[in-house]
């Protein structure tokens, strides 16, 4: 059965994705100039004697061989133990578990702001009826594109939440304390989303099916909503997957201005302070997402167009990711 | 339209009188009891665990949520009773006997009593190595106390004199902590709820990045005698939030979401003023900001190069472009107020006749197209790495660049990230500055932190002057304080002398309080203190 050899060879290339990520992270720490131990003796900040290095490096493990680390690393894993951080004394489920029901919210939201941006400026762009305004909608994605999402964060902050105070800059109120944050993502990533879109939808508006269906008498509207949106859109749905990976890690800036402790703060923490256990447990974590997206796509495809499958040869990826990379 | 303009400026003047009336009659009587304070800080308190903890947002917390046995008045600089009702040095220097104060108590109920007193000591000076506990590094070593409930005495003994030991149990990191505490697992020390300590303020809550709450703690009544306020905490409240973003923080406290900020840049300092806000700064005792010169760097070997380095800063002016009345230029290697203190502006002060006659002599009389110094055809460059602990740091270096630019030498900046600024910068060879400077408890210690071949070396001299390394040793034994201080003076003397440190600025810790604060000040470590907090309602 082809599509079962796909579901399975996508499943295959997915987990050997996390575990090759979490491999060569895990080493590269290695590598990278200083430590969390060396980092808290040697820092102004935490003026420990050299002599404290010892205790804290038997604590902590860190005289092991790297092989043996990972070994115990591995072994701790195959349990669910992520162990602790070693900066802040939280067990890493715990920073991870923060990090994670903060920006599942916050990516939920946002995702479906994108989702709603991109499709009204694409629509707009390709099939409004004024030549003046599909121009402006066209020139939408460049403009959020540029605008960097630190402004657009701060400018929101400043109208709604300084000058007409209905929301907290700084106390979490909620759902309302995502609006904010959720817009600003969403107008840094629907730009990328939203010029693929345009460019699908220009150009399935141009195949020959659309004239077949205008010759069968379809209406305007169901051809623009039902046939080419939906064949216009397949590029952007691995745009989407991307767009998701965005959401969970990349929201550093916009977690810094609202003062969110997402996953990109926790990621951004962990590496400010080279605290290995929690930098491991965000890739682990950050790569499953990334791949789970990306599985989801891959296996939405042959829904979307059932050609992939047929198409797909071993060791052959399918053509609209080709063509989207 | 300019109309009523007008008319709304007199009503916000006469707001503001109105208000300013009643501002100044709470304040000439009782402060208001009760309340919550809202304070932003700029960075997130991480780690709760005592002798690790050292980041100024963490020192905050803790200041206010342990007492120490020795206090030290900000204003007037003595020694003052806290926990220690009255102490005793032994003429030897090894004998500190403490009398600690009847009633007070952990806020999780149990004593600080001679006991809990002594088991800190030892706590402090020893760590905990099965629990990867460290020692306090301020701490004297192979420390034994011996406690005495019924008499409330503490003896302790030490090894070897060491001077310092009354300073540093006026720190921070000097805080007493409950049984409770000291027992837990490492990683449960690192959380504040976990701090257990007699202070005004208990931590009620704690979410890890995004708030910290503070309830002052009921029937508080042992707060060092001249203390304004002898009783209970005014403040109920305290919610400590980090906002990373300084234009974030500053727009919460503009919109009235918060009371307090600490760190704001000095360029928005006169316009929170003239809105009525106010600043409250202070620079901590201890070492001041300074560049540090290492002679292994390229030219750097010859003392005459790093005098003229000293020379070429001209500190009031960077004070007076870049900074504000809340900063003031570096007058020592020790910050004013500092036990031992020596004023050696005349010896740092900018003349840049004399760098120049130093130059020259030292053989960098010749200039190259760029107008920079050379000698053999080599221009006097020095190298340095931005530091990332400050936020005024960048416009600072630049400065002072541009200031050594005009005296014909290159200093090149460099930028690194702040998880790798420690382990680059200052195992780069090539290096000439780097920043250094810190309040601590004694000044001893701080230095010998940095200069000494037993704590960092950041000169990198392994004792080579001698001279520096009998200076810095004789500091600790020397329990005479007329002894200690004039040691003090000739160490500060000796690294300036030998062009070994450039002081740059005294350190300040700026705060920002809104109107509605009160009795709002900070402790001789320049650290907020919540206890004599009030806001009106």
């Amino acid at each position: 059965m082809p599509e079962r050899t796909y579901v399975v060879r996508r499943v295959g290339q997915a987990l050997l994705v996390v575990v090759l990520v979490y491999t060569i992270v895990f080493f590269t720490l290695f590598v990278l100039p200083g430590d969390p131990v060396e980092n808290k003796l040697t820092s102004p900040l935490n003026p420990l004697p050299p002599s404290a290095a010892e205790d804290l490096v038997r604590y902590y493990q860190l005289d092991l061989a790297p092989l043996q680390q990972f070994a115990v690393a591995l072994g701790r894993l195959v349990r669910g133990d992520l162990g602790f951080s070693l900066v802040s004394g939280r067990p890493v489920v715990d920073v991870l578990a923060q990090g994670l029901s903060d920006t599942l919210v916050l990516a939920a939201l946002a995702f479906v702001l994108t989702v709603v941006l991109s499709l009204a400026v694409a629509l707009t762009a390709v099939f409004a009826p004024w030549g003046a305004l599909r121009s402006l909608a066209a020139a939408v994605p460049v403009l959020s594109i540029s605008a960097p999402s630190f402004l657009v964060g701060f400018v929101l902050l400043t109208v709604f939440s300084f000058q007409l105070g209905w929301v907290s800059s700084i106390r979490d109120q909620g759902l309302l304390s995502y609006v904010l944050p959720a817009a600003t993502l969403a107008i840094a990533v629907n730009g990328p989303l939203s010029q693929v879109l345009v460019q699908g939808l220009t150009r399935a508006r141009r195949e020959p099916f659309v004239d077949v269906l205008r010759a069968k008498g379809v209406g305007e509207r169901r051809i623009a909503l039902g046939h080419v949106l939906r064949n216009g859109a397949v590029p952007s749905v691995t745009m989407l997957a991307l767009v998701v990976g965005e959401l969970f890690a990349g929201a550093v800036v916009v977690e810094t201005v609202f003062s969110r402790t997402g996953l990109g703060f926790v990621t951004f923490e962990s590496v400010r302070d080279q605290d290995t256990p929690v930098i491991l447990a965000v890739v682990l974590l950050v790569s499953t997402l990334y791949v789970l997206v990306n599985l989801v796509t891959d296996l939405l495809y042959p829904r979307l167009d059932p050609r992939i499958v047929r198409r797909a040869r071993p060791g052959r990826r399918p053509s609209p990711k080709v063509a989207v990379a | 339209m300019i109309r009523r303009h007008v008319v709304a400026t007199t009503l916000t003047a006469l707001a503001l009188a109105l208000t300013g009336c009643a501002t100044a009659a709470t304040g000439s009587g009782e402060p208001d009891d009760g309340g919550t304070l809202t304070y932003l800080d700029a960075e997130i308190p991480v780690s709760a665990q005592v002798q690790e903890s050292g980041t100024w947002q963490t020192r905050a917390l803790q200041q206010n949520i342990t007492d120490r046995l020795v206090y030290r008045n900000a204003e007037t600089g003595e020694l003052e009773p806290w926990v220690a009702e009255s102490w005793e040095v032994a003429p030897d220097g090894l004998t500190y006997t403490f009398v600690v104060r009847d009633g007070v108590t952990y806020s999780d109920g149990t004593a600080v009593d001679a006991t809990s007193v002594a088991r800190n000591l030892e706590w402090q000076s020893a760590g905990d190595p099965d629990k990867g506990t460290t020692a306090n590094p301020q701490f004297p070593k192979a420390l034994s106390a011996q406690a005495d409930d019924a008499s409330r005495t503490v003896v302790v003994t030490l090894e070897t004199p060491y001077a310092p030991f009354l300073n540093v149990l006026t720190g921070w990191a000097s805080g007493l902590v409950a049984d409770a505490t000291i027992d837990a697992p490492k990683e449960e020390q690192q959380r504040f709820v976990n701090l257990i300590g007699s202070g005004p303020f208990v931590v009620e809550s704690e979410e890890y990045g995004k708030e910290i709450v503070l309830v002052r703690r009921d029937g508080y009544a042992w707060a060092p005698p001249s203390s304004p306020n002898q009783g209970e905490a005014y403040l109920a409240k305290v919610v400590v939030i980090p906002v990373l973003e300084d234009s974030v923080r500053l727009g919460t406290l503009r919109a009235g979401e918060g009371d307090i900020i600490r760190y704001v840049q000095p360029s928005e300092e006169k316009g929170l003023v003239d809105a009525g806000f106010e600043i409250v700064a202070g620079t901590g005792v201890g070492l001041s900001n300074q560049w540090f010169l290492r002679g292994s760097a390229p030219f750097l070997d010859d003392v005459r190069v790093r005098r003229a380095l000293q020379r070429l800063v001209d500190r009031d002016t960077i004070v007076d472009t870049l900074y504000t009345d809340s900063w003031s230029p570096a007058t020592s290697v020790l910050a004013p107020g500092t036990f031992g203190y020596t004023d050696l502006s005349d010896d740092v002060g900018f003349d840049p006749d004399e760098a120049a006659a130093l130059l020259d002599e030292a053989g960098f009389a010749q200039r190259d197209a760029d107008g920079y110094r050379t000698k053999d055809g080599r221009r006097l460059t020095v190298k340095t790495y931005i530091d990332v602990y400050d936020n005024t740091a960048k416009s600072l270096f630049q400065a002072v660049q541009q200031q050594l630019k005009e005296a014909g030498v290159d200093l090149t900046l460099h930028e690194l990230d702040y998880s790798t600024y420690w382990s680059t910068a200052f195992a780069d060879p090539e290096v000439g500055f780097l920043r250094v400077g810190w309040p601590h408890p004694d000044p001893s210690r701080g230095l010998q932190q940095y200069y000494s071949k037993d704590g960092s070396d950041l000169l990198g001299l392994e004792g080579g002057d001698v001279r520096l390394q009998e200076l810095l040793d004789a500091q600790t034994p020397a329990v005479d304080d007329a002894t200690r201080e004039d040691l003090l003076a000739q160490t500060q003397q000796h690294l300036v002398d030998q062009g070994y440190v450039v002081p740059i600025l005294d350190d300040s810790q700026v705060f920002v309080t809104a109107e509605r604060v009160e009795g709002f000040r900070l402790t001789d470590g320049a650290l907020p203190e919540f206890y004599t907090t009030s806001v009106t309602s």
